[in-house]
């Protein structure tokens, strides 16, 4: 298995370069540095002699070449350089800024969602065949056709403004938080609960259908103990697949939920670059985003091993 | 015998211990964004869409930072709060109005030849005994004295080329010396040098024996200074912070205001705490008619600031703003799109929810000028022949300000007769351009008159094509261009719109490679000579005059009006100005914007300044109203979760049941052996 994941290490590095240079590229499609000097200066029509100093002071004069080789080495090296917005924040400073908010809000609605949805498939899969079956699957059909952003809302306008018991917006660090996180939260899970219920049930069904569930119920085993015990077990290697792609998301944020509930984590840091045409973070943010997907994808490797003896990481 | 076991007990008082833990939890949650130790102080909530992009004073032009830096760094003067029409300028950290001395003297040129100048030395005097916020870059800790030469470092910190100062232009070729201090360090940034602080400027002087005076000698008349001075780009500026933190400045402001930056959570929030240094500030004893009776002078001669703090938090969707100002978590915000219809039912009427709360409704009209601009030096639509001049006069006519207005802003904003907005000296509300009139008839008849009879070009038979340059990115810009489209192809011209990304668009207007744009121009200060240079012939491309108008007339009498004071006779200049130009048409004047503000029934004090940022230093609250609306309005409701959970336990016993079932069906098969 050690092999296998040095491999992958190895696998990451052109990834990654490409990342580098797809990126590289986008933005020299897009816009332009002249726009970012523009941007960034804050008089009204700024001088040609002002957007050079600009271009000069933050590399972009450079040839293309070396701004390329220049940047993704010092990604490579963690690195990450300062923003190109006024006043050059160091982009290391400010992901430390930012990064427990996010993953606070994120463990805590991926743990959440994930035993609330796996219950709620286990048990909608004990009733399979039932109207209440169907009843869950309609409700999961429509709940999946609801936009993220009407869940905003409503929670926003639900537990805020018609219950008043949290906050619609605002963050304060240490034990305060979760009386701020709690509404993103519940919006997160309530948000993912329909399609992961969907997609979990399929799997326990698949499951349920196999010979060793019937030997275990001809040996007199409860339902329940088949379902939470062995089927639920045999189940996991999907479920780890669906679940191990989600934590890169713990690390970077989630832009919708940030943004609406006024979270400063790396998703509103991310907007903000893009928004304001900040190549130096944007560049740094997919960088990281790269990296944690790549690792992410590995961990989804291990994983099956761990859950599934068949499986041989080779 | 029916006997529980005890562990079932244990089971049943541990779930409704649960419950009423849950329950207990529930009741003791709120709403209130804030911590508990913030419910009793005087803190002043209010709001940015997104960080600020610089606390720097030198380089802070936009509302946003302008927003704090107005509170964290004091200048030579402020705006009083009260007088607007017209703006009034007092004396913040100065200890007297300046004493101007027109002057000769011999003024080295850019070729080093010496010319005979006649200019002004102006005096300046800082109150003694000032001192900077308290800031580890002074030794011990404790914020220095402010003397004369702050503010003539800060001078030289604007004209230095690596600091992007927005207005060095307006001053740079008028303080004697200045400009030569740039090129010369502009050599050395180029030789990667850092800047020369001690090059000489002969403009910028020391007083020998007096720390606290300063003098800048101009090498031509402007009276405009008086407004330089009032912004916080002026401000004085410590050295040894500069020395110490460099570009950082722009997250650690040392300043000399009325309030100190003590914390700052990026996309968070930034508080400002009552600077203990700052200078002594009474809230104004006069206003203007009717502000006593709008209650405006309650706290007259009081010691500003009034609130404890000012807490700006980032929130940049407007629905959440909305919330929280509804649950009175924020004490002003503004009307957008995403609230208009709920804010009010129609234009200038607050809606009777608001009303009943106690909310107060505010309008304000911006110092600016949205227009469209003609190139003149263009063949087709620009240039002094009459038939030019028909042609643009046919073309302004066709614009329709007032439906431009209602589509596009809400039907906020005034229609624009010239550059001057209201509030200026020298604007004159009964003026009406008689090119700026919507007269589809009169317009066809003047674009016949052009010798364009119904759009079309006799050259080529077919309708007359003009190009529209602009960036119209957004679904916002896309719907104004249409209107645009159709006000002017109304006449049978072809207006034919080519939409650039921003700095190509830039890179065209500055270079003069477009017939027909859209700009717009906010006031740096309260004086016509800010609008009306944007006609001077000297201020050309890439300067603020985009259309290259050049009328010798217009020039010799801006320059008479630059010079002169607010008088009767500089208010018939302006007035000349406008008669002038609009013959010519070389911009259409379309309006000048206009913003609603809601202020909460406890806030007091508030009255919006179009041209000073520093409100908050006025602002007070009565915390009693504040604390008792607040309670009142976010009473915690738990009856909903109660109905949720009870539906759901409610809706799940039929499943109940069945597991219920199934297990006994289990039990029996274990027992018996036998299958049932």
């Amino acid at each position: 298995m050690i092999g296998y994941i040095i491999r992958r290490v190895l696998y990451a590095v052109p990834i990654l370069i490409g990342v580098c240079l797809f990126t590289f590229v986008l933005f020299y499609l897009t816009t332009s540095p002249q726009d970012l000097a523009r941007r960034n200066l804050s008089a009204k029509n700024p001088t040609p002699q002002q957007i050079k100093d600009w271009e000069h002071t933050h590399g972009y004069d450079q040839p293309k070449w070396k701004q390329f080789v220049r940047t993704t080495e010092g990604l490579f090296l963690f690195r990450f350089g300062k923003s190109d917005g006024v006043g050059g924040q160091r982009i290391i400073t400010r992901i430390k800024q930012s990064w427990l908010p996010s993953f606070e809000i994120a463990s805590l609605s991926f743990i959440a969602s994930l035993l609330v949805n796996l219950t709620a498939a286990l048990v909608i899969a004990y009733f399979r065949g039932t109207y209440f079956d169907s009843a869950a699957t309609t409700l999961c059909v429509i709940m999946m056709s609801i936009t993220y952003l009407l869940y905003i809302i409503v929670g926003q306008y639900t537990l805020g403004r018609l219950m008043r018991i949290t906050p619609v917006g605002g963050y304060l660090p240490g034990w305060q938080s979760l009386h701020f996180i709690m509404l993103p939260v519940v919006v997160a899970v309530v948000a993912g609960f329909a399609s992961d219920t969907r997609l979990y049930r399929t799997f326990i069904l698949d499951e349920i259908n196999q010979d060793y569930v019937r030997t275990a119920r001809a040996k007199g085993i409860s339902e329940s103990r088949v379902l939470f015990i062995h089927v639920l077990k045999n189940a996991a290697v999907p479920v780890i697949t669906n679940t191990v792609s989600a934590i890169p998301g713990l690390f970077l944020g989630s832009v919708l939920l940030e943004n609406f509930f006024n979270i400063p984590g790396l998703g509103n840091y991310l907007v903000d670059a893009i928004n304001n045409q900040d190549f130096a973070v944007v560049r740094a943010n997919v960088f990281i985003g790269a990296l944690v997907t790549i690792i992410g994808f590995i961990m989804t490797d291990v994983g099956y091993a761990l859950a599934d003896p068949r499986v041989r990481l080779e | 015998m029916n006997v529980s076991h005890p562990s079932r007990h244990l089971i049943f008082s541990g779930r409704y211990a649960l419950i009423l833990a849950a329950l207990a939890l529930l009741t003791g949650c709120n709403n209130s964004p804030y911590s508990v130790s913030q419910q009793n102080k005087k803190v002043l909530y209010l709001t940015l869409a997104q960080d600020v992009n610089t606390l720097d004073p030198s380089i802070a032009y936009d509302v946003d930072s302008e927003s704090l830096t107005e509170l964290i760094y004091s200048s030579y003067f402020r705006y009083d709060h009260l007088k607007q029409n017209p703006f009034q300028l007092d004396l913040s950290l100065g200890a007297q109005m300046p004493v101007v001395k027109p002057v000769t003297y011999l003024s080295t040129q850019p070729n080093g030849t010496k010319k005979e100048v006649n200019g002004q030395l102006w005096t300046f005097r800082v109150r003694p005994g000032l001192h900077f916020q308290n800031d580890p870059c002074f030794p011990g800790g404790r914020g220095r004295e402010i003397l004369g030469s702050d503010f003539l470092f800060t001078f030289r910190r604007m004209a230095d080329p690596a600091i992007p100062c927005p207005i060095v232009s307006y001053f740079d070729q008028k303080i004697e010396g200045m400009a030569a201090y740039e090129a010369y360090n502009r050599k050395r940034i180029a030789h990667h040098q850092k800047t020369d602080y001690s090059y000489p400027i002969a403009g910028l002087q020391l007083v020998p024996g007096h720390p606290h005076m300063f003098r800048i000698l101009l090498n031509q008349p402007y009276p405009q200074l008086r407004y330089l001075m009032a912004m916080t780009l002026t401000a004085p500026l410590p050295s040894e912070a500069i020395q110490k933190y460099g570009a950082k400045i722009a997250t650690h402001p040392v300043g000399c205001g009325q309030f100190i930056l003590k914390t700052y959570v990026p996309r968070g929030r930034y508080v400002l705490v009552k600077n203990p240094n700052r200078p002594y500030l009474t809230y104004p004893s006069t206003g203007m008619p009717g502000d006593r009776k709008a209650g405006l002078l309650q706290d007259a001669g009081r010691q500003l600031p009034l609130v404890d703090e000012v807490q700006f938090n980032i929130i940049p969707e407007g629905t959440t703003v909305w919330n929280e100002f509804l649950q009175g978590y924020l004490d002003i915000t503004g009307v957008s799109q995403n609230n208009f219809q709920q804010a009010m039912p129609r234009p200038d009427v607050i809606s009777p929810d608001l009303k009943a709360r106690g909310v107060k409704l505010r309008k304000v009209v911006s110092l600016d000028i949205n227009y469209y601009i003609f190139n003149m030096d263009d063949p087709v639509v620009g240039g002094y022949s009459q038939r030019a001049r028909l042609l643009r006069q046919a073309v302004s006519m066709a614009v329709n300000s007032k439906e431009e207005i209602d589509l596009e802003t809400l039907g906020l904003g005034m229609q624009a007769q010239w550059l001057t907005p209201p509030g200026i000296f020298g604007f004159n509300p009964n003026y009406v351009n008689p090119y700026r009139q919507f007269n589809l008839q009169k317009a066809k008849a003047l674009l016949a008159e052009a010798g364009y009879p119904k759009g079309i070009d006799p050259s080529t038979g077919k309708p007359l094509v003009i190009y529209y340059d602009n960036s119209a990115v957004n679904a916002q810009g896309r719907q104004a261009l249409a209107i645009t489209q159709r006000e002017i192809d109304s006449l049978g011209i072809n207006l034919v719109s080519r939409s650039w990304r921003n700095a190509e668009f830039q890179d065209r207007i500055n270079g003069g490679r477009f017939q027909f744009t859209s700009w717009g121009w906010v006031a740096d200060y309260p004086d016509s000579e800010n609008f009306a240079f944007l006609l001077y012939s000297r201020n050309k491309r890439p300067g603020p005059n985009v259309s290259n108008y050049s009328n010798p007339l217009y020039d010799a009498v801006f320059r008479k009006m630059r010079s002169l004071n607010d008088t009767p006779q500089r208010a018939a200049l302006i007035q000349q100005l406008t008669d002038i130009s609009a013959p010519d048409c070389p911009l259409i004047y379309t309006s000048h914007s206009e913003a609603y503000g809601l202020v909460q029934p406890w806030l007091l004090n508030y009255k919006p300044n179009p041209i000073a940022l520093d409100g908050p230093d006025y602002l007070n609250i009565n915390m009693q109203m504040r604390t008792h609306l607040r309670k009142s309005w976010n009473q915690p409701q738990i009856w909903p979760i109660v109905l949720i959970f009870g539906g759901i336990f409610l809706s799940a016993l039929p499943a109940i049941g069945v597991v219920r079932k199934r297990s006994r069906r289990h039990l029996r098969r274990d027992h018996t052996g036998a299958a049932q």
